[in-house]
């Protein structure tokens, strides 16, 4: 189980990567962490023609604090993400999110900005951060943009990013003041693949519910939300995020079942 | 029985230290010069006629030094097993798939190249033509499907069937008659170091040497010597350190075999190192079985008789173990019970899936599953408790040697007293209080006992035993260790029977040219047999020295160094136990948790505590792997969808319960050291006792039995008042 | 079309010319020849492969051996001293918290460094660190066990 060839860089400037993922033709792929794309390597279930390994690109490695807003850097890896005070005081969800990602092994090299872009429907960032109202800064070698968790995630395994895009930031807003956050999930075993989950932010006239694996993409619960806000018990307020879920498949139910129980926990956590 | 100062002793073990320091030397450590990597071209396809194999292209790849297919090997199926009575077709796994392939995975051609990276790009550019046939997936129904080989024409690979007592009787007088139908999902062994082999041959004196991944050099050494034709002096098997097998590397897998054969036509060492995707695919997996059992009772509890059908999923070929579980189910479904009428048959239904062998337990977890399940669904019925049930039916201390109806002799036990230990171990009384507590809050909540009898040892065993002056002790055995710490437990032995140190005991092991023949490490046999042949090399030592007049150090100096070889045969003896399992189930999602495991195991004369404990410990977490996530699941074109620990997950120590540990030793009549076996007895008996534990649980919302594994999904829906 | 990589390896330089899409794993174990670093999955489950890389444990199957040029690698092999065992081997032994040993080396780099960032680390965060490894043999106990007399004694050294 080896990957196939692949021509290989390693830039270190971010213009260059960015030259480099236009890729005349080629089919090139971004390695960061490499902890979703090397076992799609060893598989050969991806196979790329080039890859651009941007671990070496030293302006995009940050983890800061810039206001009321929390940055991630291209290559802040899930360990930074974890071990940050600033993380753990200010933005509580995260804190709690990541530490049901993988495992330690997987959180010293996996980065926040891979998984969003991977787009697995059942990781847990994309979903604390659609909780959170994060924003996505993308460059390329033609310009930069900047979207939202709806516009980011379009399915399965898919994003809005054109091949030539780097994600290079997430800009995560404070959430609400005096505002309690809760995350959970339910695998299998510990650090398996998540059957599912919930992110949950209350405060005062606010509240914020995203599910994972509830759908092609993280979810957002807005009913839900607004019985929160009008003061439903959670367990109303769970039943309504669930309602409206496109699940299908055998055990479909039972998904359903899981997931309102999650969401019901996250936001009685959290203070719902 | 030997009463030494080390036998008994929890010595912690002398081989951990190159194990510990990464100095150990599995399979893939072995370096031989210009060693070409293999890679397997693999059947997509779960049942196929096989057309042309075109390797152009591959072959002209840069690195590649050959593409072989079954017409380039010589090399015969790899041997089928006897069993006795049973009718066994000639169904042996052909080393390379010549006209047809009959699972997704099958070895279809051999890639060799400088890199196995290399040899996979080869073995892409490999373009076999395939015209599909029907898949064959169902035990129960493959008497009626396409012949997966043509001269099985019902698809019954195996069969067996045993009688006694007027059964038909036994039914007509029961006050009461239970039935009840399982399936028990196949199961992948799953070791952490693969399999794999490297052979090289030597054309001047024709000898091939084959280093492989394997539980002993004497299956491999009568299987490769079968398949190949060639005789033993022609023929080396040495087993390097191997990482975990658990039954998985018993019978020599064909790809060992094709890499064995391709090393004698290319004149080159080859190495093959399986990946995890092959080992999932292609290793043979473990359990599958359907069953039909009734049993008959009067109202008091006692059982009357027992009548079984079982339908082993054997897969596409038969490897030399492949009927052996069925058979051992078979053989073993009486359990602890007298039971004075049995009738049982099985079918060994031929499959279009990857073959099944011994998986730890091999059989006797499926037998203590069904037994141990009906003995509750009848006390249910008769609303008794099912441990009174149980000491109801006992075969009594008093009446072993017992023969059982089936035609094994059990050659000791405690039923009942192992079933007190538990009871006391796992603190029964409060946990039923538990339970019921539970219950009236409205949780979810069970209690479950497993009661087990495991066959393990018979047949034969050899040790070689040498003193030297220098006063070293060798001791070469048949036995071969694969993580069961033989180093350790063989030395203690040796220290007792000699008067040394363990220290002075060197245990050499693995090599058929070291070893004397053997017959190797299954069915937890290696200290009741190869510890055995130990002590009996070591009392012909004494008894020569007694008989010169001598000490046996006076002997070693006057001979220069004193030899004795011995050969260790016995009839089966029988491990047995008891298991208790305490469960709640997640109302809003199904979730199982296992609260409490209490396990008590009679093997017998334990030789090392702290070891034997491992292996209980390490059985039982494999056998809650069975209960909790373990399952190998075919879609309907027969494509095995759980390929990756992704899809199969192995249990962290995050999911581990509370056990609890003991031991009843009566010792065994059959061998002198007392031993019978420890290997297996937590995986067969935890998956009885969390299933009646479960079915406990469910048995307010209607439910008599859930097949393994319990399922977040499948517990919800039965909670849910949904038949499955 | 390779690559001349310099590694840091266990404190000795070592340098190799290498493919792109040779993983980190298989440069320890066949371009360095260092062997106690063992393969179980390729896919980043098993733990097997777990080495440090700067200090930081990671899955060696998920990093390209280019990837480590210029970096700092330490491997069981660098783990014991000279002579004897390192304090985690010992309570290894001692707590017989390994069978057939393959998966031992992957466990021993990750407690290594879980201990270093945590030396008083309760049960639940033991079970958690080291759910990142499969064991099949030992049922974990063991392994449990010799993380918490491990932890005693570096604390008290």
């Amino acid at each position: 189980m080896k990957p196939a060839a692949f021509a290989y860089d390693d830039p270190t400037e971010l213009g260059e990567a960015l030259t480099l993922l236009r890729g005349d033709g080629e089919d090139v792929k971004v390695l960061a962490g490499g902890q979703s794309l090397v076992p799609l390597l060893n598989f050969r279930l991806a196979r790329p023609d080039r890859l651009v390994d941007v671990n070496r690109v030293e302006e995009l490695a940050y983890l800061r604090r810039d206001g009321d807003v929390l940055r991630i850097g291209a290559l802040a890896r899930h360990a930074d993400l974890e071990r940050s005070q600033e993380v753990a005081a200010g933005w509580p969800l995260l804190a709690q999110a990541v530490r049901f990602v993988g495992h330690a092994q997987i959180r010293s090299r996996g980065t926040v900005c891979g998984s969003v872009a991977h787009a697995d429907p059942a990781a847990e960032l994309p979903v604390a951060l659609a909780a959170l109202d994060a924003r996505f800064h993308v460059r390329s070698a033609r310009g930069s943009r900047t979207l939202t968790a709806g516009e980011l995630f379009l399915g399965f395994l898919t994003t809005a990013l054109e091949p030539d895009e780097l994600l290079v930031e997430i800009e995560v807003p404070l959430p609400p003041a005096s505002s309690r956050s809760a995350f959970v999930e339910h695998a299998r075993t510990h650090g398996d693949f998540a059957l599912g989950g919930a992110a949950a932010v209350v405060g005062p006239g606010e509240a914020r519910l995203a599910l994972l694996a509830a759908g092609p993409a993280p979810v957002r619960a807005r009913e839900a939300e607004a019985l929160v806000v009008a003061g439903a018990a959670a367990a109303e307020a769970a039943e309504a995020a669930v309602a409206g879920l496109e699940l299908t498949g055998p055990g479909a139910d039972w998904r359903r079942a899981l997931l309102r129980e999650l969401a019901r926990r996250a936001l009685e956590e959290a203070g719902a | 029985m030997s009463g030494g100062a080390w036998v008994g002793r929890a010595v912690p073990r002398r081989e951990d230290a190159r194990f510990l320091r990464g100095e150990a030397t599995y399979l893939d450590d072995v370096e031989l010069p210009g060693l070409l990597e293999a890679a397997f071209v693999r059947s997509p396809f779960a049942h196929a006629r096989l057309g042309a194999v075109e390797a152009r292209a591959a072959r002209a790849l840069p690195g590649v030094a050959a593409v072989l297919t079954a017409a380039d090997l010589d090399a015969a199926p790899l041997p089928v097993g006897a069993i006795e009575g049973a009718t066994v077709a000639d169904a042996g796994h052909p080393v390379l798939a010549r006209d047809a392939v009959r699972y997704a995975g099958e070895p279809v051609a051999l890639v060799l190249a400088e890199t196995r990276a290399l040899a996979e790009d080869a073995a892409e550019r490999v373009d076999a033509e395939y015209e599909p046939l029907a898949p064959v997936l169902d035990p129960r129904t493959a008497a009626g499907a396409p012949p997966v080989h043509e001269h099985v024409p019902d698809n019954a690979l195996v069969r067996w069937s045993r009688r006694h007592g007027d059964v038909d009787a036994a039914f007509a007088a029961a006050d009461t008659v239970v039935a009840q139908s399982f399936h028990i999902p196949r199961l992948v062994a799953a070791p952490i170091e693969p399999r794999g082999a490297i052979a090289r041959h030597d054309p001047g004196t024709d000898v091939l040497t084959v280093w492989c991944s394997a539980q002993d050099p004497h299956r491999p050494l009568a299987q490769l010597g079968s398949s190949l034709g060639r005789e033993r002096d022609r023929l080396r098997v040495i087993v390097p350190d191997v990482g975990g097998a658990f039954g998985s590397k018993g019978a020599v897998g064909v790809e060992v075999a094709a890499v064995a054969a391709a090393a004698v036509v290319l004149g080159l060492p080859l190495r093959w190192t399986e990946d995890r995707t092959e080992n999932f695919l292609s290793a043979y997996q473990g359990r599958g079985l359907d069953a039909d059992v009734e049993l008959a009772l009067a109202a008091d509890g006692r059982i009357l008789g027992l009548r079984a059908a079982l339908f082993a999923d054997l897969g596409a070929y038969l490897y030399a173990t492949t009927p052996v579980a069925p058979h051992t189910t078979a053989m073993l479904l009486g359990g602890t019970y007298l039971i004075p009428a049995v009738s049982v048959e099985v079918v060994g239904a031929a499959t279009t899936k990857v073959p099944t062998g011994p998986y730890r337990g091999a059989g006797r977890p499926e037998a203590a599953l069904l037994i141990e399940r009906m003995v509750d669904v009848a006390a249910r019925e008769l609303g008794l408790d099912p441990i009174q049930v149980r000491r109801r039916n006992f075969v009594p201390p008093e009446a072993f040697p017992y023969e059982t109806p089936l035609g094994w002799t059990y050659d000791s036990g405690s039923f009942e007293r192992c079933l007190d230990a538990a009871l006391e171990l796992g603190s029964h009384a409060s946990l039923v209080e538990e339970r019921d507590r539970a219950r009236a809050e409205g949780r979810v909540a069970g209690v479950g006992v497993g009661m087990y009898v495991e066959r393990a040892a018979g047949l034969w065993e050899s040790a070689d035993l040498r003193l030297e002056p220098d006063g070293r002790v060798v001791v070469r055995t048949g036995s071969s260790p694969h993580g069961q710490g033989h180093e350790t437990t063989f030395a203690q032995i040796a220290a007792d029977e000699l008067g040394v140190d363990p220290e002075a005991v060197e245990v050499v092991w693995g090599d058929s040219g070291e070893v004397p023949p053997g017959v190797g490490t299954f069915a937890s046999r290696s200290v009741a047999m190869g510890g055995s042949a130990l002590v009996v090399a070591a009392r012909e030592l004494k008894q020569r020295a007694e008989a010169a007049g001598l000490s046996l150090a006076e002997l070693v100096a006057a001979e220069g160094g004193a030899e004795a070889s011995a050969r260790f045969s016995s009839g089966l003896v029988f491990a047995s136990g008891a298991y208790l399992a305490a469960v709640e189930i997640e109302r809003a999602t199904g979730r199982l948790r296992i609260l409490s495991l209490a396990a008590v195991d009679d093997s017998g004369r334990i030789v090392n505590p702290l070891l034997a404990e491992g292996q209980v410990l390490g059985a039982t977490v494999q056998g809650l792997g069975q209960c909790l996530v373990e399952e190998a699941v075919h879609d309907e074109e027969g494509q095995l969808r759980t390929a990756s620990f992704a899809d199969y997950s192995l249990l962290t120590a995050a999911e581990l319960p509370p056990i609890a540990s003991r031991f009843v030793e009566t010792p065994s009549p059959l061998n002198p050291l007392g031993a019978k076996g420890i290997g297996e007895g937590g995986a067969i008996a935890t998956p009885a006792a969390v299933a009646n534990a479960v079915a406990d649980a469910l048995a307010p919302f209607g439910v008599r039995h859930v097949d393994p594994p319990f399922t977040e999904a499948k517990l919800w829906r039965l909670l849910q008042g949904d038949p499955l | 079309m390779t690559r001349r990589i310099a590694v840091e390896l266990n404190g000795i330089l070592v340098e190799a010319e290498v493919e792109p899409r040779l993983l980190l794993s298989d440069f320890i174990r066949h371009g360095a020849g260092l062997h106690g670093t063992h393969v179980g999955c390729e896919q980043g489950v098993c733990g097997a492969c777990t080495v440090q890389l700067e200090g930081e444990p990671v899955r060696s199957c998920l990093l390209l051996a280019v990837q480590a040029d210029g970096r700092s690698l330490r491997t069981v092999e660098g783990l014991a001293p000279a002579e004897g065992l390192h304090p985690v081997q010992a309570a290894f032994q001692e707590r017989h918290a390994l069978q057939c040993g393959f998966c031992t080396p992957g466990f021993l780099m990750t407690i290594d460094a879980f201990l270093r960032d945590r030396p008083d680390p309760s049960e639940e965060e033991i079970r958690e660190a080291l759910a990142g490894n499969l064991c099949r043999c030992t049922g974990y106990r063991g392994i449990i066990e010799a993380v918490e007399l491990a932890a005693e004694r570096l604390r008290r050294a």
